[in-house]
């Protein structure tokens, strides 16, 4: 068909002739698609990874405030929550942060009960390759990547010291990594049994950093926080979905500056193409005038012009979302990642996770197109409207 | 046959810059008649061609052509006109520098729905008509002046218009290719084309094929 048809024939050879015209907007085109791509694909991932993260997570946690400080919860109040008809997975929990002075870095030791129910839900990626037997054999502890390397770094290899409050030091196995679509949350974390985390931190038995649970009733869950503040006054109640809630807006304020430097950039892009296009390229404007001295109508010009922006931007569009694909989810977004991701205190070992779905490239696609299009056949439409003989001079 | 009545046209209408350009012409040219219309720069030669060739539109009068009222047509019939009915040459030949020779004589033409094939025979036809088929895949940037000037004609001819316009065709010849010029509009002139030059070269003054002299000053025809 291209060869027959002579328009396609004459668009293909302008195309070519015109190479350098072009060449420079699709290589601009394809680093500002591949930016915005790449952006896109890690907030997206990003999301995908906290919503996978916090799946297994309890929807509530509660623990016991003092003067406005948070305080250890006594194990007991499980007793009265359960009381609370549409409370369920009700389950203690000991975590803190462990800092480990030399480096004066930090990692967050949370101490479960593998045998609770509740427990077996939210661990079952990290359970279902533990054999438990060997597990409980000795004093053991999963690690989260960031942790794993950390120790490393400081040949911790098999197993690691903790000093306890009375100056002992606590030997405990490295026995596992925690998996990697958890890194977001679990990059700096340690989970072991909850008896060694007490033991770690010198808490007594009756006592639990917090307690968790669900409702699984979602309209219940208002009501549900009400008779909790009247059963307990010194109460203070964490929501997943506002540790969701937290983590997106984190993520979404660092990809919508992203988002503002791309819109900056794509601005001034368009307003170079516009101005080229209006009047500075004045050979495209002969151009334009020539084919219309000789019988071209506006319209088709402007469908010859279209057909040619429409194979720049489809050529840059598949360039630039194929790199960006690569950088992200083959190459794990050297730079982007430190920047979206910095700030922790470990270095994350996050890998992002490909969720590339339709709707996320069609905006990537209507992004760039719709800008590049308006920016080039607004001023073709104007020079193909005027007078051939204007346009020729 | 062109039908030429009260044109005229002003460049900056309405403004204090307003110029005059046509006044009041009224023209007859019969089908296969050769025009000469002769005048310094600035008499309106070249505004009464391309209103002729509907590449512009006067601001009063009628231009008439078979019948046809090309002043007022909108853009997709004046197009039309131009591509079926007109062969315009330019004196600055007017080509696309980064096409070939053939690829700008085809130009015109690769949007009226024919296959590719067809086209470069009809291409090919013309070139050999102009003299200029051993440069076909030679890029316009090489060419002399001449040759542009015989591409330019091929170009103006593949499809085979009643009315061929020239704009100043030897102001940026020599003589010699002056004179090849002439000989192809006679050749042309003899197959029954309509010609209109708009020229101040003396050699047009003796044209080897009848032809009609107009003399034009300030926007007016004063002789023919």
């Amino acid at each position: 068909m291209l060869t027959k048809s002579s328009f396609l024939y004459f668009l293909t050879l302008l195309l070519f002739k015109q190479r350098d015209k072009h060449i420079g907007t699709i290589s601009i085109s394809i680093v500002i698609i591949f930016l915005l791509s790449s952006i896109l694909f890690i907030s997206s991932s990003i999301q995908g990874s906290i919503k996978i993260a916090l799946e297994s997570q309890p929807d509530f946690s509660l623990s016991r405030v003092e003067a406005g400080r948070v305080v250890d919860t006594p194990v007991e109040w499980i007793d009265k929550i359960s009381d609370i008809d549409g409370i369920v997975d009700i389950s203690p929990r000991v975590y803190g942060r462990y800092f480990y002075r030399p480096k004066e870095e930090s990692f967050l030791v949370v101490g479960v009960d593998f045998f609770d129910e509740q427990n077996q839900k939210e661990l079952k990626n990290l359970i279902d390759g533990i054999d438990l037997k060997d597990f409980f054999s000795r004093d053991s502890m999963l690690v989260g990547e960031g942790v794993k390397e950390f120790l490393a770094e400081h040949f911790y290899s098999g197993d690691f010291s903790f000093k306890t409050p009375t100056g002992k030091f606590k030997k405990v196995r490295i026995y596992d990594t925690i998996p990697h679509q958890s890194n977001l949350i679990s990059n700096d974390m340690v989970v072991m049994p909850i008896d060694l985390a007490r033991e770690i931190f010198g808490m007594s038995e009756d006592l639990s950093t917090d307690i968790t649970f669900n409702v699984p009733n979602d309209s219940e869950w208002d009501t549900i926080l009400t008779k909790l503040h009247l059963l307990f006054y010194d109460l203070r109640v964490v929501e997943k979905r506002e540790i969701a809630k937290a983590y997106s807006s984190l993520y979404n304020y660092k990809g919508g500056l992203f988002l503002i430097l791309y819109l900056i950039t794509i601005v001034t892009f368009m307003l170079i193409l516009y101005q080229r296009y209006s009047m500075v390229y004045s050979s495209e404007k002969r151009e334009i005038g020539i084919l219309r001295a000789t019988g071209w109508s506006i319209g088709e010009i402007v469908k010859l012009k279209f057909y040619e922006t429409l194979i720049v931007v489809v050529v840059s569009f598949v360039l630039g979302t194929v790199l960006a694909y690569i950088y992200v989810f083959v190459w794990g977004a050297p730079l982007l990642k430190e920047i979206f991701l910095g700030g922790a205190n470990l270095k994350n070992q996050v890998e992002f996770a490909p969720t590339i779905n339709m709707g996320l490239l069609s905006s990537i696609f209507l992004f760039y197109a719709v800008p590049l299009f308006g920016s080039i056949l607004i001023p073709v439409w104007r020079i193909a409207i005027t007078s051939p003989k204007e346009a020729m001079l | 046959m062109i039908e030429i009545d009260n044109l005229n046209k002003v460049y900056n209408d309405g403004t204090p810059q307003a110029f005059n350009a046509l006044k009041s012409i009224n023209l007859s040219i019969d089908d296969g008649e050769a025009i000469i219309l002769n005048g310094v720069s600035g008499s309106g030669k070249s505004t009464l061609l391309s209103i002729i060739a509907a590449l512009d539109k006067p601001t009063s009068g009628k231009v008439v052509v078979d019948g046809e009222l090309i002043s007022k047509l909108p853009d997709l019939h004046a197009s039309a006109y131009r591509a079926k009915s007109i062969g315009f040459i330019f004196q600055h030949f007017n080509l696309i520098e980064s096409l070939s020779v053939e690829e700008n004589i085809y130009a015109p033409i690769v949007h009226i729905g024919l296959d590719i094939e067809r086209i470069r025979d009809m291409a090919k036809r013309v070139m050999v008509e102009a003299s200029i088929e051993h440069k076909a895949d030679q890029s316009i940037r090489d060419l002399s002046g001449g040759e542009k000037q015989r591409c330019a004609i091929a170009r103006a001819l593949v499809r085979d218009p009643k009315l061929i316009i020239c704009d100043e065709p030897t102001a940026n010849l020599d003589r010699a290719n002056s004179m090849k010029f002439i000989d192809i509009l006679s050749r042309l002139h003899s197959r029954g084309k309509s010609i209109i030059v708009a020229t101040h070269d003396p050699l047009f003054k003796s044209l080897p094929f009848p032809s009609r002299v107009i003399e034009m000053e300030d926007g007016v025809i004063v002789e023919g």
